[in-house]
């Protein structure tokens, strides 16, 4: 027993008291039930199973810490309202909109942030990390640490771009379908069925693989593929609004069909759209990382985290974790949304369970 | 009875609809290449000799439509014409490699079934406990992780630093059937966190909706017993969601494949469908693209009749 150990449970166990003493049920349940685990997982791992916990916790406490002191951040120096929400966001959610600030100043200014030029080769192949390079080098000598800098502007860039054309397509759809009804509502309706019934991976394959891998052309492919999601959220949402009086009421002072779907219908029914938004873009960004991972993505030498981890995947089986960081890189971001849009969805359903 | 035959049969015909308008929509998609096949493939080597060679092999010569009826007529019969590259019948290069693929959806599905029902189950007993927090957050990551990540990790933490498990599950016809489950392991592992994280997420929403219902509540304060709340009046109405949840994560799992097939060189038909597109074979592509989207449709439709079936409210609609 080293003193790492007994320091180890000494802290939990003494934890647990503390929490039980002062009446924290979930605290002291999630500290005993941790304790336990540790009992088991000490016996079978050993000390370094152990201390994998404690940097586990050291880490979540750290996001814990990040994300509170954000939070408060955020209540400052935002208006009135705004802040009001915003001190009711869970922790979660706070370090979800943490994590996007952080991605959004990286890609922003990428150039500033990265100490080299994203196709710049600086040294020998698969160089290791030293004071000139944070993460060392990937396959041709390139600096590791600028295409992960680089690759929060392209990658990202890219599937924003491609999940604004999907929302524009999918709602303007489906606020005229709403509103128009008819014929144009069928058919587009069915257009979604036929789409949303292919599995989306497959669907892009066999696109890519007839027009090739330009940037329009993934953007475009990738965009059609999702707005059916938007599409049917969109009818839905507006065919809840279009039978209201006032709706009616506008039709019969002799406004047009855009101005309803402008005027009338978009205030009313943002709230679960911005939500979709954030899960839209959830799956753009798998759905492109999945694309380039298979090197049918955004060509090199553009720095995009898909290809880095294929290119650089030769590396694991020597036990290196640096191409698991872009893979880490977009699951980070993928998670900080969810939390986000979890959030949202739960404050605009009003949902009390 | 007749009328449940007649539901299901209509469902059945919309699936067939959809299925051929997705063959259209696959065969005329090739056709729209700029130039067509022949000079596609061929590339850089095109010479006007070789492409109208080529035109001839392939029957480019006749109308689209005359061919599209003959490529469906062998599609149906399993014969998807020849591969451009090998030459070989693309129907017996398909063959071995999908039912590779759907021995690990099936792996990944006897485990991550079981396991995800009853832990969705759980937790939506649990909810709003610290329990259900942990598990929210844990299940959330999971689903926004890509595949490859998990599938990396798994490599460098169980194959790599431990060698509990081989990183290339490479498959040989002599293997033992237990062999056989070892060496798959890690591949339909990566599929099962990611497809019970998205399972469980759906059972725990469909059994708190179930719970919220007033009959349960109707059922408790008769004084009926925690257990005989959940097993006699919750769970009956609780497996059409569960089908439908069952149904709708294999159909997840089918096209969750192809990256989990590229990511540990596992011989099976997403891996074939990614070197195919890669080379541009496009029978293949075609081939490939239909046994995905035929499965994919087939489980959906599964999920649609077995929603009916245990549901009385859809068997007599109004």
């Amino acid at each position: 027993m080293s003193l790492f150990v007994i320091g180890y449970y000494a802290l939990l166990i003494g934890a647990s008291c503390l929490a039980a003493y002062f009446a924290k049920r979930s605290a002291f349940l999630l500290l005993f039930s941790l304790t336990l685990a540790s009992f088991i997982m000490g016996i079978v791992g050993g000390v370094p199973a152990l201390r994998a916990v404690t940097i586990a916790a050291a880490t979540l406490a750290l996001a814990a810490g990040t994300s509170y002191a954000f939070r408060e951040f955020l209540v400052q120096i935002l208006p009135e309202g705004i802040s009001k929400e915003i001190k009711t966001a869970p922790l979660t959610a706070a370090f979800g909109m943490f994590v996007i600030f952080t991605y959004a100043i990286a890609g922003i200014f990428a150039p500033v942030i990265a100490p080299h030029g994203e196709a710049e080769v600086i040294s020998s192949a698969f160089a290791p990390a030293d004071e000139n390079m944070l993460l060392g080098a990937d396959q041709l000598g390139r600096d590791m640490f600028s295409r992960i800098v680089y690759g929060a502007r392209n990658s990202v860039g890219l599937a924003l771009v491609a999940t604004s054309l999907a929302f524009i397509m999918g709602a303007l759809g489906g606020l005229f379908a709403a509103t128009k009804g008819g014929w144009l509502d069928q058919i587009l309706g069915r257009a979604a069925d036929v789409i949303m019934s292919v599995p989306s991976l497959i669907f892009a394959l066999l696109m890519l693989s007839i027009l090739g891998t330009s940037l329009w052309v993934i953007v475009v492919v990738v965009a059609v593929i999702y707005s059916p999601r938007v599409f049917r959220l969109t009818r839905a949402v507006a065919g809840n609004v279009v039978v209201m009086d006032y709706i009616e009421a506008a039709r019969l002072r002799g406004e047009g069909t855009w101005y309803l779907i402008r005027k009338e219908i978009l205030p009313n029914s943002t709230a679960p759209l911005i939500a979709e938004f954030g899960l839209e873009f959830c799956f753009v960004f798998l759905l492109i990382a999945g694309l380039s991972f298979l090197g049918l993505g955004i060509q090199p030498p553009t720095a995009d985290w898909g290809s880095m981890v294929r290119e650089n995947a030769t590396l694991i089986s020597f036990g290196d974790i640096t191409p698991l960081i872009p893979a880490a890189a977009i699951a980070l971001l993928t998670v900080a949304v969810n939390f986000v849009v979890d959030w949202m969805l739960y404050r605009s359903s009003g949902l009390k369970e | 009875m007749g009328d449940i035959l007649s539901l299901v049969a209509k469902r059945l015909g919309y699936g067939v609809i959809t299925l051929l308008v997705i063959s259209i929509l696959i065969f005329f998609a090739v056709e729209a290449l700029p130039g067509d096949i022949a000079e596609a493939v061929l590339g850089q080597s095109a010479t006007p000799e070789t492409v109208a060679a080529m035109r001839e092999q392939l029957g480019l010569d006749r109308p689209a439509v005359i061919r599209y009826m003959e490529w469906l007529a062998g599609a149906v019969q399993l014969d998807f014409g020849v591969s451009l590259i090998t030459g070989d019948p693309v129907s017996s290069a398909i063959s071995q490699r999908f039912a590779n693929t759907l021995f690990l959806a099936a792996y990944a599905a006897v485990i991550a079934v079981p396991i995800s029902i009853i832990l969705g189950v759980i937790v939506a007993l649990l909810r709003n406990s610290i329990f259900d927090r942990v598990a929210n957050v844990l299940t959330l990551t999971s689903i926004s992780s890509p595949e490859f990540f998990l599938g990396y990790i798994l490599i460098l933490y169980l194959a790599v630093k431990t060698s509990m498990f081989p990183a290339i599950a490479s498959l040989r016809g002599d293997m033992s059937f237990v062999d056989l489950l070892y060496r798959t392991f890690l591949p339909a592992l990566t599929l099962v966190l990611v497809v019970t994280a998205h399972m469980m997420r759906m059972t725990r929403a469909a059994i708190i909706n179930l719970l919220a219902s007033p009959y349960i509540e109707m059922a408790r304060l008769k004084g009926a017993p925690p257990w005989k709340v959940i097993v006699r009046h919750a769970l009956p109405n609780a497996w059409a969601p569960i089908i439908n949840v069952v149904a709708l994560n294999l159909a997840y799992l089918i096209t969750g494949v192809v990256l989990v097939e590229v990511v540990f060189v596992y011989p099976g038909i997403g891996q074939l469908l990614v070197d195919a597109v890669s080379k541009r074979d496009f029978p293949v592509v075609q081939a490939c693209c239909l046994i995905f989207a035929a499965t994919f449709i087939l489980l959906n439709l599964a999920a649609d009749v077995g929603a009916i079936l245990t549901n009385p409210r859809l068997r007599h609609p109004k």
